[in-house]
C-alpha cells in the first residue's frame, strides 16, 4: 500500500474520531513521523471536524462556568503542578531534610532538659542534704536534752564576759554535746576550746568555731571523768594546753 | 471557525501547563459552546450534559500535561475527552436510570440495532451528517462512535462478521469525510 492509499483508506479519521484500535494508533504514529503528508491530511480532518463542532456549538448553562472553577480551586490540585512534587528524588530529598532538621531539634531539646534536670537534680540533692543534717541535729539535740543519764551544765561567762552555752555529758556513753547561746564572734585566727578539768588537769575536748546559728548541739570529744567544764579562746588549731588566762566559761559537773 | 482566538493553540497549551487562570478562562470561553454542541449529541439530557461538561473541563485543567501535540490538535484532543466522558455518562447506571422508558444496556448481547438512534430532526454536527449516511453505515457510525461499542461488540449486536465491521466503518468514514 503506498501513502495516498493508506491516507484514504478512513485511518485518519478513525484515528482522529478515536475508533481506531491500540494496533492501528501506534502504526498512524509511526507513519506520521515518516511522511509529512499524513500529517497534512489528518490536519485537514481535524480543522473540518472542528469547524463543523464549532459551526453547531450549544451555549451550555450560565453556572457551569463557574461550577469548573469552584471544582478546580476545591480539589486545590492544579494539573501540572501535580506532578512537579511526585519527583521521587526531590520528594525523597525533602522529606529527609525535614526529617533531619526535625532530629536535631529533638535532640538539642533533649539535651537541655537533660541537663535542666541533672541540675535540678543536684540542687534538690543538696537541699535534702541540709534538711537531713538539721533534722538530725534536732533529733539528735532532742533526744540528748530528755535523756536522763545526761548531765547538763551551765556554762558560766567570767570576768563579764557575755559567753554562755551549755554542755550535755552523757555519763554513760561518755559523749560530750555543747549548745552554744550567746558567744562573741573571734578574729579568723582564733578558735574557741573546751576543756574537762579533771581535778585541776585540763583535757583537750576540741576546738570549736561558733556555727552559724545558736541552738546547733555541736558533738565534741568524749571524756570519762570530769569535774568541771572550760571554754577558753586559743590560736586555730591549738595543739597546746589551755591559756587559762582566756578562759571565757566555766561550769562545775555536779557528780 | 467562528470565533478570532487571542492566542495561537501553542502559546494557549504552553500557558495552560503554566496554570494560567486568564488562558483557562480563554479556553473555557472559546471551546465549550462546541464541546457542549458535541456532547448533545450522544447524551440528551440537558442536566447530564452540563454534569459531563464540568468533567471534562476539569479533566482539561489537570491533564494539560497529557496533550501531545505531535498526536494531534488541541482541538482534536478535547473532543476525544469530551465523546469518552460523555459515553461513559451514557452508560452509568444513574444516566440509565433516568431514562425509565429505555430498557438497561448491562449486556452488550441484549442490544439490537432497534435500539440505535434513529435521526432526528433535531440533531445536529457529526450526527446530522451521520444520519445522511445509508443505513448500514449510519448504525455502524452509531454505535461505535456516538455509542461508544467496540467492533467486536458490534459485530455480536449485529450478528455480523468482525472483518466486515471494520470494512464497513471505514467506508463508513471515508464516505463521512466526503460530507463534512
Amino acid at each position: 500500500m503506498n501513502i495516498q492509499e493508506y491516507i484514504s483508506s478512513g485511518i485518519i479519521e478513525s484515528y482522529v474520531l478515536g475508533l481506531a484500535s491500540p494496533e492501528e494508533r501506534a502504526e498512524f504514529e509511526r507513519m506520521c513521523a515518516l511522511y509529512p503528508e499524513l500529517i497534512k491530511a489528518r490536519t485537514g480532518f481535524e480543522l473540518s471536524l472542528e469547524k463543523q463542532a464549532f459551526e453547531n456549538s450549544v451555549p451550555p448553562p450560565a453556572e457551569t462556568k463557574e461550577k469548573i472553577w469552584s471544582a478546580i480551586r476545591h480539589s486545590s490540585t492544579k494539573g501540572p503542578s501535580k506532578i512537579i512534587p511526585m519527583e521521587p528524588g526531590k520528594n525523597k530529598f525533602g522529606g529527609l531534610r525535614w526529617f533531619a532538621a526535625a532530629s536535631v531539634i529533638l535532640f538539642l531539646l533533649t539535651a537541655w532538659l537533660a541537663f535542666s534536670f541533672y541540675k535540678k537534680n543536684g540542687e534538690l540533692q543538696a537541699k535534702i542534704d541540709r534538711n537531713d543534717s538539721v533534722i538530725n541535729a534536732m533529733t539528735r539535740g532532742d533526744k540528748i536534752m530528755h535523756d536522763p543519764n545526761v548531765m547538763v551544765v551551765n556554762m558560766v561567762g567570767m570576768k563579764g564576759s557575755p559567753s554562755s552555752a551549755s554542755v550535755y555529758w552523757d555519763s554513760t556513753s561518755t559523749d560530750v554535746y555543747m549548745v552554744v547561746k550567746n558567744m562573741p564572734k573571734l578574729p579568723s585566727d582564733k578558735q574557741y576550746q573546751l576543756w574537762a578539768l579533771i581535778g585541776s588537769k585540763p583535757v583537750d575536748l576540741g576546738l570549736f568555731d561558733l556555727p552559724q546559728s545558736n541552738n546547733v548541739i555541736l558533738k565534741m570529744k568524749n571524756t570519762q571523768k570530769a569535774d568541771a567544764f572550760a571554754i577558753t579562746i586559743e590560736n586555730r588549731g591549738n595543739t597546746g594546753g589551755p591559756d587559762l588566762g582566756q578562759m571565757q566559761s566555766l561550769g562545775k559537773a555536779k557528780l | 471557525m467562528s470565533n478570532n482566538p487571542r492566542y495561537s493553540e501553542q502559546e494557549l497549551v504552553s500557558r495552560l501547563l503554566r496554570q494560567d487562570d486568564q488562558a483557562f478562562s480563554y479556553l473555557y470561553d472559546n471551546y465549550s459552546p462546541a464541546l457542549f454542541g458535541v456532547i448533545n449529541q450522544i447524551i440528551s439530557n440537558k442536566e447530564a450534559t452540563a454534569d459531563v461538561l464540568q468533567d471534562v473541563f476539569v479533566n482539561i485543567w489537570r491533564k494539560i500535561n497529557l496533550y501531545d501535540d505531535t498526536k494531534g490538535r488541541l482541538f482534536t484532543w478535547m473532543l476525544n475527552i469530551a465523546r469518552n466522558a460523555a459515553i461513559d455518562k451514557l452508560r452509568s447506571r444513574s444516566y440509565q436510570d433516568s431514562l425509565k422508558n429505555q430498557p438497561l444496556a448491562e449486556n452488550v448481547n441484549t442490544i439490537t440495532a432497534n435500539s440505535v438512534i434513529t435521526p432526528q430532526q433535531n440533531d445536529i454536527g457529526l450526527k446530522k451528517q451521520v444520519g445522511k449516511l445509508k443505513e448500514e453505515y449510519r448504525v455502524l457510525i452509531d454505535l461505535s462512535y456516538f455509542q461508544g461499542f467496540t467492533h467486536e461488540e458490534i459485530s455480536k449486536i449485529l450478528n455480523l462478521p468482525l472483518g466486515t465491521v471494520k470494512t464497513r466503518i471505514r467506508s463508513a468514514l471515508i464516505q463521512l469525510r466526503t460530507m463534512i
